[in-house]
């Protein structure tokens, strides 16, 4: 009954609806965007009312925010941390910094294009994004999620080699443990 | 605030005689000397005359002259006057005496700049890394040091938009306005 196709694919939005409607956002800041986020979760924007919360741990959370600039030796914490968090997880690229390096273009520690090293889902951009926009963001990972189309974790998985590749081109000292679920 | 500063710089030219004073206004004084005496004038300054309190280390690179200009910031809470004092030193071979048994803060500073400038600090005892990760390049923070470089060869990057255009003069057309001369040189 179950491997009939329409059951799946009710199944399908079922669940699509409940991970959308539960959105748990690490806490983790990058750099300084992640002074938007206590206005967006506090009174005045309310994000809780769309169901994103903060989460503790990584292998509570469902999104990785990259708030801003990524050094190098961020990107080391970052990568570990997206690799422990369990599935459905999703990543959001915040500020201008992630999508084409922002005013750090020229920086000798900070990358440029986060895509090349984390599946990005969704990117918002500005610099700083304001609580508006990140609320949008949210919105529209919803909508990607609802869709069955926030795969980034499978491309992740997908494209595994790529990825690694990308990675420690910038990080030579590469003390990490095996990415196999 | 004049007496207490002619009186330290009587002070401070009498044990040092090579010492180069330059007076600033308000609470400021500065002295230029030379890099052996940076041990002794420190330990001057905050044993005999109350200036206790290292504010700041900071070094600048003079790349034309070849030298780093290493200045060090004390402050007297008692006189209420900082005293800064500068040092040069050769920019090929830099290295300078460590100061962290006089002030152990001064620890952080020297670390830093053996890593960001290269600076060698006679008998420094710290960990090879301070701030930097797995860094190979030379001392980043050097004037020669091309950062831009650096990143366009480390570092993806993203293409521009390939319709991107340069729309001032429609902008300036339609509102009837002038692009101003010295704006024009950054046209596309």
């Amino acid at each position: 009954m179950i491997n009939d196709k329409n059951s799946q694919k009710i199944v399908d939005i079922i669940q699509n609806w409940a991970r959308k409607q539960s959105i748990w956002v690490l806490a983790y800041g990058t750099g300084c965007g992640a002074i938007e986020i206590p206005p967006t979760m506090t009174s005045r924007y309310d994000a809780e009312r769309l169901g994103v919360r903060g989460a503790a741990t990584p292998r509570q959370a469902d999104v990785l925010l990259i708030t801003g600039y990524l050094t190098t030796k961020t990107l080391k914490r970052v990568i570990r941390v997206y690799e422990q968090m369990q599935d459905p997880k999703y990543v959001i690229g915040f500020g201008s910094c992630t999508i084409n390096g922002g005013m750090y273009y020229d920086s000798y520690n900070t990358i440029k294009v986060l895509d090349k090293y984390l599946p990005v889902d969704v990117y918002i951009n500005g610099c700083m994004p304001r609580p508006e926009s990140v609320l949008s963001g949210f919105g529209k990972l919803q909508e990607l999620i609802a869709d069955g189309k926030a795969n980034g974790a499978q491309k992740y998985k997908d494209n595994l080699d790529w990825y690694r590749a990308n990675q420690k081109r910038i990080i030579p000292n590469w003390v990490m443990p095996d990415y196999n679920w | 605030m004049e007496k207490i500063k002619a009186n330290l710089i009587e002070h401070i030219k009498t044990s040092f005689v090579t010492a180069k004073e330059t007076d600033f206004d308000g609470n400021r004084l500065d002295f230029l000397v030379d890099k052996q005496c940076i041990p002794s004038i420190l330990t001057y300054l905050k044993d005999r005359l109350g200036y206790i309190h290292l504010t700041h280390i900071t070094c600048i690179d003079w790349l034309e002259e070849n030298e780093f200009e290493l200045i060090y910031i004390v402050w007297s809470p008692e006189e209420k006057v900082k005293v800064f004092i500068r040092t040069r030193i050769d920019r090929e071979k830099p290295v300078i005496a460590n100061i962290d048994m006089i002030w152990p803060q001064a620890h952080t500073y020297e670390r830093e700049f053996r890593e960001l400038y290269g600076i060698q600090f006679e008998g420094l005892v710290a960990p090879d890394e301070f701030i930097l990760e797995d860094w190979t390049g030379p001392p980043p923070m050097r004037r020669d040091f091309d950062t831009a470089a650096y990143a366009a060869e480390t570092f993806f990057e993203r293409p521009g938009r390939e319709d991107a255009q340069d729309v001032r003069e429609t902008i300036t057309k339609r509102s009837g306005e002038e692009i101003p001369d010295f704006a024009k040189k950054y046209s596309r």
